[in-house]
């Protein structure tokens, strides 16, 4: 019960501050419109869904902030622990956040891959496996962003771990430039970044290879799960005197 | 309602409780004071389940502090509102989380934000509101749903006299229904017109415990009181 009060007060907020719900939705438009014929030039017919699960995968990353953002502000306006007085427990609160924020995130992802599909006449050979795809994406992202706003001090250091972390993950992930034309050894690590499995659950579901979108989406999963209970145990830990900066 | 015995808890070398020691009952105003550091926000942030002690335990109502969260309202020392949306919505969502749906809720915030003076600025940001009306809103969402255990950590800060005196009204009527409250402060007038008990905290633990009669006799501040009792600044 605790979590459906929660999630109508994060809605909310959302609703009081749209504007980085908003951007982070249109601008990926914008850099697929650019990036298709880089890609399509670069690997031919494929390049067109390479644009597209590359600029989804990449803003999606990029709405990390979003959620880790969110978090961190609540910390600094004291109201995480407010709310962690009520009979509310630790993942009824997270629960409660990633509910609204895992909406903006599939409305992010549904509006690039219809834009794909409409405007850039995408083929997806399997419109089912991508939603899952998309929903097993979302729920790593949710958790990694829950995580990194327990663990860092300030709005700064969650910035670094924004930047940095959305950088590597998208460009060992293959979807800034495809990992075909990647070095040897940064194809060999790949598969350490979360933003590669979900550019190949993305790919496998647009091309209908169920097996390869299973178990890529079942790696995802694991992210967000194992994320998801770090952050959830770090909260119910609480931040005794190590406060925010 | 409230039993705190031999709280310990550390912070790296400090100490910020040392053997705290606190007994509430039901109907019971406690007014909390101390010098800064003596251990007063820690033990509210034990009793709320924020933080947990290396040793001692504390029951609420025979629970403990994990179990015993709807029967605790709190308004801690640092305002815990949420800034970009209205008191009301501020209100609604603690009265939620504590358990209050539909006309109850309704009732609940329309009653206590009326005992505060809110309900002209219900609509209203809590973002765009003064010091002491953001200090009666935090108050109205430790309240609203009636706990048996209210902790209040320095509630009337920066607060200007009307703010004040409606607050302590609130508190007292809290009380005269039940409540046990905890009340930390650093204003003796305050605890006065409570009519409250005192525990003074130094060093981590409560040194001393009465009636204001009983420890306050021949003194007209609580540094008087503190000298007495041989308690530096920590």
């Amino acid at each position: 019960m605790s979590s459906a009060v929660l999630v109508r007060h994060n809605l909310a907020l959302l609703a009081a501050e749209p504007g980085a719900v908003i951007s982070r939705i249109v601008m990926p438009l914008a850099v697929i419109t650019v990036l298709r014929p880089l890609y399509t030039a670069a690997i031919g017919a494929q390049g067109t869904a390479y644009a597209v699960t590359g600029a989804l995968v990449l803003f999606s990353l990029l709405g990390l902030s979003i959620v880790g953002g969110s978090l961190l502000t609540e910390r600094a306006w004291h109201t995480l622990d407010r709310v962690r007085t009520t009979p509310a427990r630790p993942i009824e609160i997270l629960v409660g956040k990633a509910v609204p924020l895992g909406g903006v995130l599939l409305a992010q992802q549904a509006v690039v891959l219809s834009y794909g599909v409409v405007v850039l006449g995408m083929r997806v050979a399997r419109p089912d496996l991508l939603a899952l795809a998309a929903l097993a994406w979302a729920a790593a992202l949710l958790a990694l962003g829950a995580l990194a706003a327990m663990l860092v001090r300030s709005h700064s250091e969650l910035g670094a771990v924004n930047d940095l972390g959305a950088l590597v993950l998208t460009t060992l992930g293959g979807a800034m430039v495809p990992l075909s034309l990647l070095p040897a050894w940064a194809r060999a690590i790949a598969p350490a970044s979360p933003g590669y499995w979900a550019m190949r659950a993305m790919h496998a579901a647009v091309t209908g290879d169920t097996s390869t979108t299973l178990t890529s989406a079942a790696v995802l999963i694991g992210v967000a799960a194992t994320a998801a209970a770090l952050a959830a145990w770090r909260m119910s830990r609480g931040w005794g005197r190590s406060r925010l900066l | 309602m409230l039993i705190a015995y031999d709280l310990r808890k550390r912070y790296g070398a400090s100490a910020a409780l040392d053997g705290f020691d606190l007994t509430v009952a039901a109907g019971e105003i406690c007014g909390l004071i101390g010098h800064n550091g003596a251990g007063k926000s820690t033990f509210v942030e034990i009793v709320t389940g924020l933080t947990r002690p290396d040793s001692g335990t504390v029951t609420i109502g025979g629970l403990p502090p994990a179990r015993g969260r709807h029967l605790v309202g709190v308004a801690p020392q640092e305002i815990a509102l949420y800034v970009s949306v209205t008191v009301e919505r501020n209100l609604r969502l603690f009265g939620g989380l504590a358990g209050l749906r539909g006309p109850r809720l309704r009732t609940a915030v329309a009653d206590t934000a009326a005992a505060l003076g809110l309900t002209d600025v219900l609509g209203r940001p809590v973002g765009v509101l003064s010091g002491g009306q953001r200090r009666r809103a935090q108050a109205a969402a430790a309240m609203l749903h009636r706990p048996p255990l209210l902790l209040l950590d320095e509630p009337s800060t920066g607060a200007d006299p009307l703010t004040r005196a409606a607050l302590l009204t609130l508190v007292r009527e809290h009380a005269a229904n039940g409540a046990a409250v905890v009340y930390t402060t650093h204003y003796l007038p305050e605890l006065a017109e409570l009519r409250a008990t005192l525990a003074v905290a130094a060093r981590g633990r409560v040194i001393a415990r009465g009636g204001q009669d009983e420890l306050l006799t021949g003194h007209d501040t609580l540094d008087g009181l503190y000298r007495s009792l041989a308690v530096d600044h920590e």
